[in-house]
């Protein structure tokens, strides 16, 4: 029964973020650095990059400082796929969010919850400066 | 001066493993030695916890003899949270001992290395050995600064170098 609740909320969540015209964005992570490679320590080297679509996902507000909503579904399946330890990992990790061309950072991450699952993930992110 | 910064880096590093080889950062799914330069690495919002993190600070250039001399101030911050189990309550003693591997590191003899070109590196080929040397002095180091739930230190080590013909 708390099974079903649990996924009704993820749907739910979902769900509304389609509904709020929810838009795909790429969510940028660097592949795993190689180990002992002096070159990518000292700056020599950079890494590669692999885009991933992330989304549906809702921007609470414009400004300087942006604040994005996605639905714990979409992290949990990237989270699954990419083997990383939790949510925080990833978007600590994460180089940023590739939106209309333009790379934000990710500043935060806060988890809404229900009965103890998350069902959406709010994103502090912070324009580059231009 | 790019290539003093790449020699102290490559020291420190080696000499903070081998004091300490338990000290280990995760850096993009790698397990590294306890120390990152900042500046080459991707911009993140999360100072890592006990590791020794490197910026490059003040930076003076005399140009009195045959060579200009560089003088750049090595800035190390390092903060911890202690123990997890602990609730946190050794912090102090886990400062110290950071700054105890620090102060041993840096003033482990000898305080000078040859400098070295690391641009090769690049291209798959060996650093190599230039005609002269870097060295630095002891650790100067800052006040303890409560940040949240961890104590934090920075600690600057003054490394100087002379300029060679045609060097980045």
């Amino acid at each position: 029964m708390a099974e079903i609740a649990k996924d009704g909320v993820l749907r739910l969540a979902e769900t509304q973020l389609r509904v709020a015209g929810g838009r795909m964005v790429l969510l940028r992570l660097a592949v795993p650095a190689v180990p002992g490679d002096d070159a990518e320590q000292l700056g020599l080297a950079t890494p590669e990059f692999q885009d991933r679509p992330f989304g549906p996902v809702v921007f609470e507000r414009a400004d300087s400082i942006t604040t994005l909503l996605v639905s714990a579904e979409t992290v949990q399946a990237l989270v699954g796929s990419l083997a990383y330890d939790s949510a925080d990992v990833l978007f600590e990790t994460a180089v940023g969010l590739a939106i209309d061309g333009v790379l934000y950072q990710i500043v935060d991450s806060t988890a809404s919850q229900a009965s103890g699952e998350a069902y959406c993930y709010r994103l502090t992110l912070r324009r580059p400066m231009r | 001066m790019q290539n003093a910064k790449d020699t102290f880096y490559e020291i420190l590093r080696g000499r903070l493993a081998a004091l300490n080889p338990q000290r280990t950062i995760v850096v993009r799914g790698t397990v590294r030695p306890g120390l990152l330069v900042d500046e080459n690495e991707l911009l993140t919002s999360v100072d890592l916890p006990d590791c020794f993190r490197l910026d490059w600070g003040e930076l003076q250039v005399d140009g009195e003899g045959a060579l200009p001399r560089v003088t750049m101030q090595c800035v190390l911050a390092y903060e911890t949270a202690g123990t997890a189990l602990n609730g946190g309550m050794d912090r102090g003693r886990l400062l110290a001992a950071m700054d105890e591997e620090l102060q041993a590191a840096v003033r482990m003899c000898p305080q000078f290395a040859a400098k070295m070109n690391y641009a090769g590196l690049a291209n798959g080929t060996a650093a190599v050995s230039m005609s002269t040397n870097i060295w630095w002095g002891d650790s100067v180091f800052g006040k303890t600064v409560v940040k949240d739930d961890r104590l934090a230190r920075t600690a600057t080590v003054a490394v100087m170098s002379y300029q060679e013909t045609g060097e980045l």
